[in-house]
């Protein structure tokens, strides 16, 4: 008789009722209160919003498998929106989130339409392009508005016990922000809408089989990433009180590409290991080596060459290992 | 049921299929037979929504299934299960599953259960990555797979394309169990299969309907279709 195939029980996604989601949002905020033991809070605060912008981009590329060079343009959207609704309306922090997020979506709603339509290299590419005219656009053919190269600023004044330039209010309102982005990711990679998203990633015609528009699908993922990376936006304009055409140059999209290749793609805590991770190298780097990104050059490399699947992707390795092991050797 | 009538098929400038029309009954078996090149993925790729007809129709319980895109065709009630064995990998044959029960609207324990009653030995697998089936176990899946929601029209290419012998005759067995059950269009070069289970056969050569067996006693002498091959 053939053998026949057994392999082993792998969870393809992790069974999540809403104490698992739980669970994990407690394992990301208790993660970040610990580093807050060792690292500067307003570091922290930065790694927060980042973590924001890379779990975004996360659902985008790592779940669905779209690579996009023009990411960056959403957070510049949020940034600016943000900035724009403390001068012109009120420097009311959560209007300015608001108005930033709705802007982002508008954005993202009506580019997605025609972007989701191409894919591989052209949908980097044209993503790249869009994105490099919103940098233009900031930099000069809005410079009415947007005062060019000079910038905005974003002060808003304090709501409530919300006063964004007290660091530790500001930094547990990042955590908290952060935490309910990663629970919403988490619920939304676990339903059946993150099936479907993997799994057009795996083979778009084989999803088409069975029945789903996968434009459909593919059109709503763009926008909620867009969205969540206009939010990491507008955060960003409220901690700092300011914002500048650099803050959606495409080169940035970079940082963004690189946390997640860190990280490892397709899974939320990877994106979140890989900003920190990204954030701290730059960081500490930056104050000791002069050309600090040579070395994030040659890390790339690495990563590409040798560790594809980022660091919780080999974690998961090791402990898969390590728990096979114990029950072999009983 | 499904009718299909005179319709022509180019890749660019490349014609492929040329005034075929095959037709499919309900609770009938159909088989389609021919050489490597013959155009038979086409066909079913045609009639799945991959593929437009530059002329000609494609008709469905009467509802015309030009110009509809792939999903709209399987909302409809129509499947199609592709030569290439493959299953979201990384996804679990559970989730592979209730990828499907989710479009249809059928409850995955009905699906689980389906696919069960097909191939018990799937039960050791469901939570499995399919990604790490055997090339035979994962066509299984793909046809129960195509059967959540329970569809009218199943098309099949190849299905025992590859497979071992006794794997066969699973898929073999699966096939008979569902021939009363759904309506299908299978492409097969495995003559014994064909010979046994077919209701009819056309025979596709050079894009064209060469013939159409009907004849039940010429349909079970299998060895006698080699000649049209």
């Amino acid at each position: 008789m053939p053998s026949v195939a057994v392999p082993q029980p792998i969870n393809s996604i992790a069974p999540t009722g809403a104490g698992r989601i739980l669970r994990d949002m407690a394992i990301v905020a208790a993660s970040f209160l610990v580093l807050s033991l060792f690292i500067p809070l307003h570091w922290l605060t930065d790694f927060a919003i980042f973590s924001i912008l890379v779990l975004s981009f996360d659902l985008l590329y790592g779940y669905m498998g779209h690579l996009s060079f023009g990411h960056m343009l959403y957070y510049g959207v949020g940034a600016y929106a943000a900035s724009l609704t403390c001068i012109h309306l009120a420097p009311n922090p959560l209007l300015a989130m608001l108005v930033g997020v709705v802007s982002g979506l508008l954005v993202a709603a009506l580019v997605g339409l025609v972007v989701v339509q191409v894919e591989g290299a052209a949908f980097a590419l044209v993503n790249l392009a869009i994105n490099q005219i919103g940098f233009w656009l900031a930099q000069s053919g809005l410079q009415d508005y947007t005062h060019g190269e000079d910038g905005l600023p974003s002060a808003v004044e304090a709501l409530g016990f919300l006063d964004f330039y007290n660091l530790p209010v500001a930094f547990g309102f990042m955590l908290l922000c952060l935490v309910l982005v990663f629970g919403l990711l988490r619920m939304l990679t676990s339903s059946p809408y993150g099936l479907v998203v993997r799994s057009i990633k795996e083979n778009e015609d084989r999803v088409k089989f069975l029945g789903y528009n996968t434009f459909a699908y593919k059109w709503l993922t763009f926008v909620i990433a867009s969205t969540l990376a206009s939010f990491a936006g507008a955060l960003y304009a409220l901690v700092k009180g300011f914002v500048a055409p650099a803050d959606l140059n495409p080169l940035e999209n970079t940082r963004i590409i690189f946390s997640v290749l860190i990280g490892g793609a397709g899974n939320l805590y990877g994106a979140v290991v890989g900003a920190v991770s990204f954030e701290l190298l730059s960081n500490y780097l930056a104050t000791s080596i002069a050309r600090w990104e040579m070395v994030l050059g040659f890390m790339l490399l690495a990563l590409v060459f040798w560790f594809r699947r980022g660091i919780t992707g080999y974690s998961s390795d090791l402990v898969a290992k390590l728990r096979h092991g114990r029950r072999v050797g009983g | 049921m499904l009718e299909v009538q005179d319709i022509d098929v180019s890749y660019g400038h490349a014609k492929a299929l040329h005034n075929v029309s095959v037709n499919l009954q309900r609770g009938e078996m159909v088989f389609v037979v021919g050489r490597n090149g013959a155009g038979k993925t086409t066909l079913l790729r045609t009639i799945a929504g991959f593929l437009q007809p530059t002329q000609g129709s494609i008709t469905l319980e009467g509802q015309s299934l030009l110009g509809l895109r792939p999903d709209q065709v399987a909302r409809l009630g129509l499947r199609f299960v592709a030569q290439d064995k493959k299953v979201f990998s990384h996804l679990t044959v559970r989730d592979n599953l209730e990828l499907a029960a989710h479009a249809s609207g059928e409850k995955l324990e009905t699906a689980v259960e389906r696919l069960l009653g097909l191939y018990p030995k799937f039960e050791k697998f469901m939570d499995s990555k399919a990604g790490g089936l055997s090339g035979g176990q994962r066509e299984i899946l793909l046809i129960g797979r195509a059967l959540v929601g329970e569809p009218g029209v199943l098309l099949v290419d190849e299905p025992t394309e590859g497979l071992a012998a006794i794997v066969i005759a699973d898929i073999f067995r699966i096939l008979s169990e569902m021939k009363e059950r759904i309506s299908t269009i299978i492409v097969e070069q495995n003559l014994s299969v064909v010979g046994r289970l077919a209701d009819r056969i056309y025979i596709m050569k050079e894009g064209k309907i060469e013939q159409e067996i009907t004849d039940p006693a010429e349909i079970t002498d299998a060895s006698q279709l080699e000649c049209y091959l």
